[in-house]
């Protein structure tokens, strides 16, 4: 039984946060660490987040050392000596408040501590002051205390002591969730060591310091202080999840944290360890129990490791490593450390800045993409301070001897034993030579080159079996011609365009691919996806095939394993690796077939065949399972890949055998992407897909394909297009590597029922119920009876598929001719009775369903009424928008009808990604407007100006899109015509990449923070997030509300207009009933939903299907498809080609002209979907939206579904009403508080007046920290509404700060202001610069060199469009990205620098990080490189690296000396001093599209002089 | 898809024909084939849809695009391939269809059509060429025995289809040659009568049996046959033609368009004629009826050398473009100028007959016709009214009346076998499974639907085909234009 009704369930939760530690380098103790790290929780209080109620934490903590003689006195107290330090234990134990549980539990860690023969001193009631602490974390406040336990004499090595306690608390803590009655607090053991202690709860950071009076008094001292400040999705209670917790606390996500609690599953059954007896380690296993969140489980990791013999660093290289894959400048000896350990073990992948301990060295790493921020700082009095943020403990500058940052994958210890700070280098080298672990490589690791050739050989098929073949495992000529071939050909995944509007696998009439059940996730607001193309440096696809080993020892045989540089198989590898005999290495392949008798069970009695077979190979030594459907025959049909695959990991896991073989599978039924990414994420190691190989070949030779390209060539670019595509797969989820994804089952099933997804595809999301093992069988049957058929086929050809285009005799489709026409017809003609057709045409899905929504009926328990009482039609339409299409993804004539159209009815267009030209601004003569009142913001950041912003009513954050989400985009260089050059302040010409995230969003604090800049950016417009509908997205919009969006909207997968990966498409994202259904529910549980405005989209096509939505919760709706069309679009599926045929999705002139559209049938549009919507009001008897938004009970699955296949969903979770109580308003009515009072700018505009009013020069002096954030942006506001993009003359106005700026200083200011700041900042430095001047350089009182030393954050510049600035010191990663116009000189970057630059100059006085330029069209860079290793760090697939040539002199000399006048740098004073001889330093970086641009304008130039 | 742009390259160019000039010498087809390069380029326009609306405005679900592309990749196998999968009689449809597929292109919308039945004609005669046209002989045969009455369009694509998966079948003709309307409906300057002859002995070589001057009902009882075939597929057409009741409708020389062409048909084909001959040679020629079947005696009769040929219209004469009340893809009534007009014909709009005129001898001499004004009143269908004063009397030797069909002929088996008439006196079936109130008897093409296009009669006979398959053997695995047959074994 689910213990919850709706479609809300904890696991999806997610955390972000704040950390940072104080520690003393020499290990002094003292009460000041632990106060000063009190305080950096405070000063991150934004980073933080509160629920419903403002004094309601999400969890806050504090780690420390033992305080001894705090401690001892103590006990004192209690009548008890404690032993000296080293000789006791303390451990925070959460007990139930209920007296008997809590004996209960008392009494068992009692026995327990016996049985392990530690004796218990006594127990503290640990001291709490409870005021104001919000009721609802109060509710579930546990009771804490201390006990202490005592060292038994024969223990010699206090580490002993720690792993003896580590099996108390491991034994009891299992003992106790297995027998005494839970209630919502349980018992908790937040540490248990002679070292450390840890005060946590479920606290604001504010809170910690008055809460535990422990904490205030001087005697506790310690010589560290290691805070975290949690932001969760969401608001129930839990007190355990604040950290930290007993090693680490971790700002990040584990997204592959599934796959791997599944392979350490696998191996638990091998682990043994010299320093644990066998029965402790029985009593400590499993190492995870239970659910608990992601930091947790890595905590446990951790610990583990740790506990049987690594040292911590150690431990961190294993989980978090570096991307080693493929860096060939990586020092050999760390890469046969790296590669040792990733045969024996996956990373835990996902985004992780991670601070640790163990008492005795301190320290931090940060994850290969170093996408959370981690400044640190140390001072001269021997203290490191270290935080997510710069300035968030206040340090006088005179004091400071270094400022830096973590680097991705970089390491950072204070060994406090041995009073120093170990470096990166220094702390791996040793480590990585602690073994010869390159010579165990060279010894034992199996090369697949290097193998001999195989005993026997598959040949290809020939034509009649690959046609047989072909039809058995269902492919259609849409699969051949539209995937296959094009992957074949161009060695990339096919584009397509316009969604989908076909069935639901679970709805469909046609046989699925069981793949096709599966949906993949994605990331959005918790983590970001990554650009496996220009990032590509830290994605990896290698992986390992064999016994992983003994994870708890360094086995040199642990990594005698076959190495693959990729997971794609071509026969010969299959081959080599099924003849493989090492003497202890051999593989054993095993069937995949079932009897086609029809019966029932017979898939089922198959299966437990396969897995019986792979347990004895397992038992009998097998290293490698190859799992195979080749040999079938007319009485023998093969199990779906996948469901074999899965079948065997999980059994195998079960078996604790998993982590001994490794699976690799040999099927038929492996063609796109998504076919890989399905068995990879079910466990399979590598795959060959040999009837997509020999369906190439087929093809190749029938003359289908017609290519001078060799078949060998063909079937390599097939290779290449699945593993890029599987890149893109991982990298959607913020994955990665191959190893993480595999076995990671980042899916979410629709359309499976529970009892397969429990046993085959254990632990994986699926909520609606659906097929059985029998009526998967039928699917597969059906195909197996068409390849062998008991009678003549009269026409035998493959089936057409349709999914991607609509076909007569293909997959049903809801725009279909019929469905197109009469909305055309009728929206032309104004005929409400044509339209009403439409309508019926597409809610009547009774022979044919294709959504979820088809399968509802209204039910009315309410009495109807008159129509005339329903609110009228023109207070609904103002709850409407249209998409966010680009000008640019569609012409511009279709877009500004949509704009004119929607502002007739006082609902809203939207912008899309591509900005907005401002001559749009201007009432037309007529009094229609072509302005779109949404402003898009999404990744590009095109075109976003404060002026933009300025003129928003709404501005959308858009975190996915329906059609790719986690994907970036791209605009060819040929579509950026002059015209969308200049609206998206790009070079015409030049291609234009949109990264797959916002690189100001890595979590969810980080939205809040960029909500927070754009309320800055205009106070009046409201700010929308947009999701995609996903499992979990319920409470990623929980943490959106509470990141103070007004708007949320949840996108259907099935929407989207944008070109895409056709396995996008179809493969990524779920329908918004559910995500909306989610949505709303989670608001409702959290009381969080009267503070938002919930809008969904995505084929909303009909009247209904906008009741169902607002039934479901939503109380706005967004319409674009059904609005195209409207407007002429006839679903041709080309827009990513420019060749549509009607104008609307096209950039060329000639089509442009054939656009018939009409404002006046767009508003027809709404008219008629707003009176149908009023018509099922008054038949369900609601008089407004407000009434009607969530009341879920007037909806109940249609009556007489008796489909075979859908008959047995349950959406049951989807119509499940959550209570909310009498008073509580299920609709948006409460505005959010954007708490801008505070906001530096007040001050700022007072004083600025006389500039705004009449331009007059104003200057001023402010005191700046870290707790003043975007600053400068609210006077830019003003001055745009005054001025609109000309702003004021230069200088204006020129404000002074001095101190630690907080985030996003400078973000969207405007011309005219300039902003000098006096000390350093935090990330986003002038954010989407619009035109203002900033200046940054170290305090006067500093004594560091500054160009050695951070002085601004990361993703500095990001989306700037003009202005300039000048940074005496060092930047963080990303610096200028996305860069579209503005100036800027810095003294160095990290890694990623000017990355998707468009625009713009920079120069880089210093030395730059790691793949520089990546992605870089346009602008240029130059970069001052006189240790010469500037080449390799940069990325140079898009530009070309040039010496500074005679015409690019000036320019550079001026930048540098308008640097060294405003900043007073020394470096510009020794270049421009010197400069004919540095010349030969810089390196100009010219991106080669740029290039060829700029020859082609000056060739234009000299031939219009020489007419 | 062949060519992203070729819809912007090239436009849409109909093979040349022969000049009307020339071409009303004799009875030949006049339309030429493509140079290579042409088709190639006609081919190139498709744009391969994401909606291919043509598959839609298409009745047998002809799937366009895909042969387009193979066309443009010249694979004529596969095109052929394609084609043939989802039409039995390409060679028909390619020379006499309406092509409703061309009305529904979406490049007609704001462009030329693609000229998608100019390639497929080109396709099958392609394939003609290259022999991939042959029988099918290794048939696995069921034993049933299927009797198909009529061999027009709809009963030749059921005989086609049936003996395809198995039964044996047997067609009743009751003229002399197999092909109905096709044969003696259709003159020869748009379908030679090879073209049947090619396909029927293919039909013959796969074991279908053609009996022809058998005339069912007559000749043979309909229980008969019951008795010997396990079902009946009732494909007769729609053959009493819509008369005109008017004063002189008995005089000679008003005769029904179909006794003409019928008779010009077994003249080209050297069959003897019984009746008497019906020459418009030096005559004054009205055709009464602006349709297809008008246009056939407008040819045949300038072939004959008429002295004048004139076609009156009951309707006013269409727009040349769609209007907003005909938009894409729907079929538009819009003005058509066949072939057989561009070879001479005055075409009067809105008239009416009201009265034939003869000469003492009894034979048409002239004609009364009036002037009509149509009239739109509450929206409901428009209406006419005579203007006044305009009644006038033109010159007429011979007048055709080609103003449709009523029904299928009822005496004979309809009668004898009671079978149930729809309002309109058609067959009574329904598209869900062609089957009339008697058991066993099926019904297809115009005796079920009405007058149709050849293309709906093929495409019933097709329908038909796998009903009366699946009611003979539980399943069937013949396709229709809208379902494949993989999902049938779900």
């Amino acid at each position: 039984m689910k213990e919850n009704l709706g479609l809300y369930d904890p696991q999806f939760e997610h955390d972000a946060c704040g950390i940072g530690f104080v520690a003393n380098i020499r290990g002094n103790k003292s009460h000041n660490h632990i106060s000063d790290a009190l305080t950096i929780l405070e000063n991150m209080e934004h980073r933080g987040a509160c629920g419903c109620e403002t004094n309601t934490g999400d969890g806050a903590g504090i780690f420390i050392q033992i305080p001894h003689e705090f401690f001892f006195d103590e006990c004192v107290k209690l009548g008890v000596h404690l032993p000296s330090f080293g000789k006791y234990a303390v451990g925070v134990l959460f007990f139930p408040k209920d007296i008997k549980l809590r004996e209960e539990c008392r009494d068992i860690f009692n026995r327990a501590a016996e049985k392990l023969g530690l004796e218990i001193i006594t127990y503290r009631n640990v001291p709490v002051n409870t005021h104001d602490i919000g009721p609802t974390a109060l509710s579930v406040e546990p009771m804490m205390e201390q006990v202490f336990i005592a060292c038994p004499d024969y223990i010699i090595n206090p580490m002993d002591f720690e792993r003896k306690l580590f099996v108390l608390r491991k034994y009891a803590s299992h003992t106790i969730e297995n027998t005494v009655r839970k209630d919502e607090i349980g018992f908790y053991i937040a540490s248990l060591s002679y070292k450390t202690v840890v005060y946590k709860g479920q606290l604001t950071s504010s809170q910690v310091r008055n809460y535990f009076p422990d904490l205030n008094n001087k005697r506790v001292v310690s010589a560290f202080g290691l805070v975290h400040s949690r932001f969760a999705t969401n608001t129930f209670p839990s007190w355990r999840l604040a950290q930290p917790f007993r090693y680490i606390a971790h700002n990040g996500e584990i997204n592959t944290l599934q796959g791997n609690l599944n392979w350490l599953k696998a191996s638990e059954n091998g682990f043994l360890s010299t320093f644990f007896s066998k029965e402790e380690m029985e009593m400590l296993l499993p190492v995870i129990n239970g659910v608990q969140s992601d930091s947790a489980c890595l905590d446990n990791m951790i610990e583990l490791l740790t506990l049987t013999g690594r040292s911590l660093p150690h431990v961190m290289m294993m989980l978090i490593p570096e991307a080693w894959d493929g860096d060939d400048r990586m020092d050999p000896v760390k890469k046969a450390f790296y590669e040792y350990h990733a045969s024996m073990m996956e990373p835990w992948d996902g985004p992780a800045s991670i601070s640790f301990t163990d008492g005795k060295i301190i320290g931090a790493t940060l994850d290969r993409n170093g996408l959370r921020p981690s400044r640190y700082c140390v001072t001269t009095d021997g203290r490191v301070i270290m935080a997510s943020e710069t300035g968030a403990l206040p340090i006088d500058p005179a004091l400071v001897l270094e400022n830096g940052r973590l680097q991705p994958g970089k390491m950072f210890v204070v060994d406090m034993e041995q009073g120093r700070i170990i470096s990166d280098d220094e702390l791996k080298s040793t480590i990585c030579s602690q073994k010869p672990y390159g010579d165990w490589l060279n010894k034992y690791k199996i090369r697949l080159e290097e193998l001999p050739e195989p005993r026997v050989m598959y040949t290809h098929l020939e034509t009649d079996q690959v046609f047989k073949y072909q039809k058995v495992f269902g492919y259609t000529t849409e699969d051949l011609d539209e995937l296959i071939a094009p992957m074949a050909l161009e060695g990339k995944e096919p584009i397509g365009s316009m969604g989908t509007d076909v069935p639901l696998a679970v709805l469909s009439d046609e046989p699925q691919h069981l793949s096709s059940y599966f949906k993949q996730l994605f990331a959005q607001v918790t983590n970001p996806p990554i650009d496996p193309i220009r990032e590509r440096l830290v994605m990896s696809l290698a992986s390992f095939v064999g016994n992983n080993g003994n994870l708890l020892e360094e086995d040199p045989l642990s990594c005698h394993t076959v190495a693959l540089r990729h997971p794609v198989l071509s026969n010969f590898e299959l081959e080599k690796i099924r003849s493989i005999d090492t003497g202890v290495f051999q593989a054993k392949t095993l069937q995949m077939y079932f009897r086609a008798d029809g019966k029932p069970d017979s898939l089922k009695k198959a299966l437990d065949r396969l897995c019986r077979y792979a347990v004895d190979a397992a038992e009998d030594g097998f290293e490698v399972l190859i799992l195979t459907d080749r040999s079938i025959d007319s009485d023998h049909a093969p199990i779906p890949s996948l469901l074999a695959t899965a079948a065997v990991h999980h059994h195998l896991i079960r078996k604790g055998l998993r982590g001994s073989v490794g699976l690799v599978v040999e099927s038929g039924s492996v063609w796109e992407v998504h076919h890989f990414a399905c068995l990879l994420g079910y466990g399979a190691t590598a795959i060959n897909p040999y009837m997509a190989l020999s369906s190439i070949r087929d093809m190749k030779l029938s003359g289908r394909i017609q290519t001078d390209l060799e078949v060998e060539q063909l079937k390599k670019n097939y290779t290449k297009a699945v593993n890029d595509g599987l890149l893109k797969v991982f990298s959607k989820m913020g994955i990665s590597t191959l190893q993480s994804y595999q076995g990671a089952q980042i899916f979410e099933i629709l359309g499976l029922n529970q009892s397969v997804v429990d046993r085959y595809f254990t632990g994986s999301i699926s909520r609606i119920e659906g097929l059985g093992l029998d009526e998967i069988a039928k699917e597969t049957l059906a195909k197996h009876a068409f390849a062998f058929p008991k009678k003549q086929i009269p026409v035998d050809r493959l089936p057409v598929g349709g999914l991607y285009q609509w076909k007569r005799k293909g997959e049903f489709h809801l725009f279909n001719p019929q469905t197109i026409h009469l909305l055309q017809y009728s929206t032309r003609m104004n005929d409400y009775t044509s339209f009403k057709k439409y309508s019926k045409l597409v809610n009547d899905q009774g022979e044919r369903a294709c959504t979820l929504r088809s399968l509802f009926q209204f039910k009315t328990q309410r009495t109807s009424i008159s129509i005339n009482e329903v609110e009228p039609a023109e207070a609904i339409w103002k709850r409407f928008a249209t998409g966010a299409m680009s000008f640019g993804s569609i012409s511009h004539e279709a877009h500004s009808t949509l704009a004119i159209a929607m502002n007739r009815i006082g609902g809203k267009s939207n912008t899309g990604e591509g900005g907005e030209d401002e001559f749009r601004y201007e009432t037309m003569e007529n009094g229609d407007s072509m302005r779109s009142s949404i402003k898009q913001v999404a990744s590009a950041r095109f075109g976003v100006t404060s002026n933009y912003l300025t003129q928003a009513d709404e501005l959308q954050i858009k975190m996915a899109q329906g059609a790719k989400p986690g994907e970036g985009g791209q605009l060819p260089g040929h579509k950026v015509d002059d015209w969308i050059g200049k609206v998206r302040y790009a070079t015409p010409g030049v291609g234009l990449i949109s990264p797959p995230p916002h690189h100001d969003i890595y979590s969810i604090e980080d939205l809040a923070q960029l909500i927070f800049d754009l309320k800055n950016a205009n106070r009046a417009a409201r700010i929308n997030v947009k999701l995609v509908s996903k499992a979990g997205v319920g409470t990623i919009a929980a943490g959106v509300t509470k990141a103070k969006a007004d708007v949320v909207l949840i996108a259907g997968f099935d929407g989207g207009t944008g070109a895409s990966p056709v396995s996008s498409i179809k493969h990524a994202g779920l329908p918004w009933e559910l995500g909306l259904a989610e949505a709303h529910q989670t608001l409702v549980k959290n009381k969080l939903r009267s503070r938002v405005i919930l809008q969904t989209d995505g084929q909303l096509k009909t009247g209904k299907d906008i009741a169902i939505a607002t039934l479901l919760g939503a109380e706005e709706w967004g319409v674009a498809t059904a609005a195209l069309v409207t407007e002429g679009c006839i679903m041709m599926r080309k827009c990513h080609l420019n060749t549509c045929p009607v104008g609307v999705a096209t950039q060329d002139k000639q089509l442009r002209e054939r656009f018939t559209g009409d404002a006046d049938h767009v508003v027809n549009l709404f008219k008629f979907l707003t009176e149908e919507l009023r018509e099922i009001m008054a038949q369900l008897g609601f008089r407004t939206i407000n009434e009607m938004v969530g009341q879920v009970d007037c909806l109940e699955m249609r009556e007489g579904i008796d489909h075979w296949k859908y008959s047995k969903l349950d959406l049951s979770p989807v119509l499940y009403k959550e209570p909310a109580s009498q008073n509580t308003v299920v609709y948006n009515n409460e505005q959010q508080d954007h708490e801008l009072e505070n906001v530096l700018d007040w001050k700022l505009l007072e004083v600025a007046q006389p500039a705004l009013e009449s331009q007059k020069k104003v200057s001023a002096s402010f005191a700046i920290k870290s707790i003043n954030r975007t600053t400068g942006t609210i006077l830019s506001n003003e001055i745009s509404k005054k001025y609109q993009s000309a702003g004021l003359p230069d200088d204006t106005i020129h404000f002074k700060f001095t101190g630690t700026a907080g985030q996003s200083f400078g973000a969207f200011n405007t011309k005219g202001v300039t902003l000098e700041l006096e000390g350093d900042a935090n990330d986003y430095f002038g954010k989407g610069l619009s035109g203002a001047k900033l200046i940054v350089y170290p305090s006067s009182k500093s004594n560091f060199v500054p160009e050695e030393n951070i002085i601004i954050g990361n993703v500095a510049f990001y989306g700037a469009t003009s202005g300039e600035s000048y940074i005496r010191g060092k930047a963080g990663e990303r610096f200028a990205v996305r860069n579209s116009g503005a100036t800027a000189v810095v003294e160095g970057v990290g890694d990623h620098g000017c990355e998707y630059m468009t625009g713009g100059r920079v120069v880089v006085l210093g030395a730059t990080g790691r793949n520089f330029a990546a992605g870089m069209s346009g602008g240029i860079a130059y970069v001052y490189d006189v240790k010469g290793e500037f080449p390799l760090q940069c990325n140079t697939e898009m530009v070309d690296l040039d010496p500074v040539s005679e015409s690019d002199k000036e320019e550079l000399f001026k930048m540098i000396s308008d640097h060294f006048k405003h900043t007073q740098s020394t470096v510009a004073k020794f270049v421009m001093e010197d400069f004919d001889n540095q010349l030969k330093n810089f390196i100009k970086i010219f991106p080669k599209d740029y290039k060829k641009v700029l020859q082609k304008q000056s060739e234009k130039v000299k031939n219009e002089v020489k007419k | 898809m062949g060519k992203q742009t070729g819809f912007l390259e090239f436009t849409r160019e109909l093979p040349s024909k022969r000049l009307p000039k020339q071409r009303v010498g004799d009875y030949k087809e006049f339309t030429e084939r493509y140079s290579d390069e042409k088709l190639n380029q006609q081919s190139s326009r498709c744009m391969d849809c994401g909606i291919p609306f043509c598959h839609n405005g298409c009745p047998l679900g002809n799937v366009i695009p895909e042969f387009n592309d193979a066309v443009y990749k010249k694979n004529w196998k596969e095109a052929y391939d394609i084609l043939s999968s989802t039409n039995n009689f390409p060679e028909f449809t390619g020379r006499i269809c309406p092509a409703p597929c061309e009305t529904a292109c979406v490049l007609g919308i704001n462009q030329p059509a693609i000229a998608i039945e100019e390639i497929e004609k080109h396709i099958i005669e392609i394939a003609f060429d290259k022999g991939f046209v042959q029988a099918e002989k290794q048939i696995m045969r069921t034993g049933k025995k299927v009797a198909v009455i009529g061999s027009g369009p709809a009963g030749l694509a059921a005989a086609a289809q049936l003996n395809l998966v198995g039964h044996s079948v047997t067609v009743f003709e009751r003229d002399d040659m197999p092909g109905g309307l096709l044969r003696y409906g259709i003159p020869d300057f748009k379908l030679e009568k090879w073209v049947i002859d090619r396909r029927i002995k293919l039909m013959e070589e796969e074991g279908i049996v053609f009996k022809c001057n058998t005339n069912v009902g007559e000749d043979v009882s309909m229980s008969n046959l019951l008795r010997e075939y396990q079902a009946v597929v009732m494909a007769g057409g729609s053959t009493i033609p819509r008369n005109l009741d008017i004063p002189g409708r008995e005089l000679k020389g008003v005769y029904f368009a179909m006794q003409f062409l019928k008779q010009q048909n077994k003249r080209v084909s050297g069959s003897p004629i019984a009746e008497e001959e019906i020459m418009a040679t030096d005559k004054n020629v009205i055709v009464i009826g602006g349709g297809d079947t008008g246009s056939d005696c407008v040819g045949t009769s300038n072939r004959h050398k008429a002295k004048s040929v004139t076609q009156f219209e009951l309707l006013p004469k269409p727009p040349v473009q769609r209007n907003e009340v005909m938009p894409w893809p729907s079929f538009p009534m819009l003005l058509k100028t066949t072939s057989s007009h561009e070879e001479g014909c005055d075409r009067k709009w809105a008239v009416s007959t009201k009265e034939f005129i003869g000469d003492e001898k009894g034979h048409l001499k002239a004609v009364i016709m009036v002037d009509l004004e149509w009239k739109i009143v509450d929206n409901k269908p428009a209406q006419f009214v005579e203007v006044k004063g305009s009644e006038r009397k033109i010159p007429c030797d011979l007048a055709f009346l080609a103003m449709g069909f009523n029904h299928p002929q009822h005496e004979g088996m309809i009668v004898d076998l009671e079978i149930e008439l729809d309002e309109r006196g058609n067959v009574r079936a329904t598209e869900k499974n062609y089957q009339s109130n008697i058991a066993r008897v099926f019904t297809a093409g115009d005796m079920r639907r009405g007058q149709s296009l050849v293309v709906w009669a093929i495409k019933e006979g097709r329908d038909c085909a796998q009903k009366v398959d699946e009611f003979l053997m539980g399943q069937s695995l013949l396709e229709t234009a809208d379902r494949n047959s993989i999902a049938r074994y779900l």
